[in-house]
This record gives structure tokens, C-alpha cells and sequence, in this order.
């Protein structure tokens, strides 16, 4: 299925054009649906605090890692026992598929990214920025 | 088969800071809060599945 890229505001009257798409997550009885940048340098997925709390999870008591980034390092907290799902508009139906996430605090911007870990091993993904588009086709299992 | 665009500059006119709760066809806010936990009250009772989004004047300069 194809999800054009969606136009952000920004300061200058420039247009943002980014790959968002939209996801819901499911934690136990809680859900949450939101628009997650899908991010090929994106090692795995990352959520906000506020996102995993409106998820009810307990992010505080979950040990600290650090990681690292392009802007330096960052703590965050490993959840493992998440589901994420995304409508295939083409074949009207759902992709559900279990992940692990990295809670961040303070994350700016983008509060939930789709990566390497996860989004990438479902589904062939093909950026087409001349066409400002992306191209997501799960794998089919048996 | 394509995906309708989601335009986030129509969405978020008006909104510079906080959360946005959007409508299931992506085309129009439905509440929005000063934070997450504001907006996913003030759309508690709604029956439609609602999408949230941080509401921000710009979103460039991002390098992930």
C-alpha cells in the first residue's frame, strides 16, 4: 500500500514533507493510535514517555539502558511485550505484529518511530522521494 | 491502492503546542488538550477511533 507523504507546517512556509503512517499499539486492554515516522536509520522503535503512560506502562520501574545516537547519547527503557498494528488499505485488513520498543523521556518532535527491528523485518518498504511517497508491502505468512 | 494524504498543516492550524485528537478518516481535529493526558480526556466518550498527534509550529531541522 502506498501512504503519500504527509505536509508538516513549519517556520518559513515551507512544507515538511514526511514519512508518517498511521499505527495503533496495543498494550494488554490498552490502545493507543497515533502516526509513527518510519525511519530506515531507525535501529528499532522508539515511543515517548507519554505515549508508553497513555499505554499503562510502568516505564519508571523498568531498568535504565543508554544508547546512543547521531546527537550523542540518551537513556531510554526497554518494553518488550508491545503490539503494533497498521490497516492494509489494500487488503482491508489488519497487520498485527509484536515489538520491542525503546521508551524515551523529552523525546522532541516525533513522539513514535517504526524501524530496522520491527516495521523493516515485516513488510518491504520503498522510499520514492521524487513521488514524496512510501511504499509498504507486508510479507505474507502462512 | 493509495492511502489518502494526511495533511498535517491543515490539521494543525491553530495549534502550536500541546496534542491533537483526529478523526479516524484523518480529516479533522476532533479535541485537542495542552497535553497528551488533556486530550485523551476530552475524547474518553468519543465512540470513533481517535489518532493523537503532538501539535508543533515546525517540524524541520529533525535529523534522525
Amino acid at each position: 500500500m502506498i501512504f503519500p507523504c504527509s505536509p508538516l507546517p513549519d517556520f518559513k512556509d515551507k512544507i515538511i514533507l514526511a514519512p508518517l503512517i498511521p499505527v495503533t499499539f496495543r498494550n494488554k486492554n490498552f490502545e493507543f493510535s497515533t502516526f509513527a515516522l518510519v525511519d530506515s536509520g531507525a535501529s528499532g522503535a522508539v515511543i515517548s514517555t507519554v505515549i508508553a503512560e497513555a499505554l499503562n506502562i510502568k516505564w519508571e520501574k523498568i531498568p535504565v539502558t543508554q544508547g546512543f545516537s547521531v546527537g550523542g547519547s540518551f537513556r531510554f527503557y526497554r518494553f518488550t511485550d508491545l503490539k503494533a498494528i497498521i490497516y492494509d488499505t489494500k487488503l482491508m485488513a489488519d497487520h498485527e505484529f509484536a515489538l520491542s520498543v525503546s521508551i524515551i523521556e523529552a523525546i522532541s518532535l516525533y513522539k513514535c518511530i517504526l524501524g530496522q527491528k520491527d516495521l523493516f523485518q515485516r513488510a518491504k518498504i520503498t522510499f520514492e522521494g521524487y513521488k514524496s511517497q512510501l511504499e509498504v508491502n507486508f510479507r505474507e505468512y502462512n | 491502492m493509495k492511502q489518502n494524504k494526511i495533511d498535517f498543516i491543515k490539521l494543525l492550524k491553530g495549534y502550536k503546542s500541546g496534542w491533537i485528537a483526529i478523526s479516524h478518516d484523518f480529516n479533522h481535529v476532533l479535541f485537542h488538550g495542552k497535553n497528551l493526558k488533556e486530550a485523551m480526556k476530552k475524547a474518553k466518550n468519543t465512540k470513533e477511533k481517535v489518532y493523537y498527534f503532538p501539535a508543533g509550529e515546525s517540524y524541520s531541522n529533525f535529523v534522525g
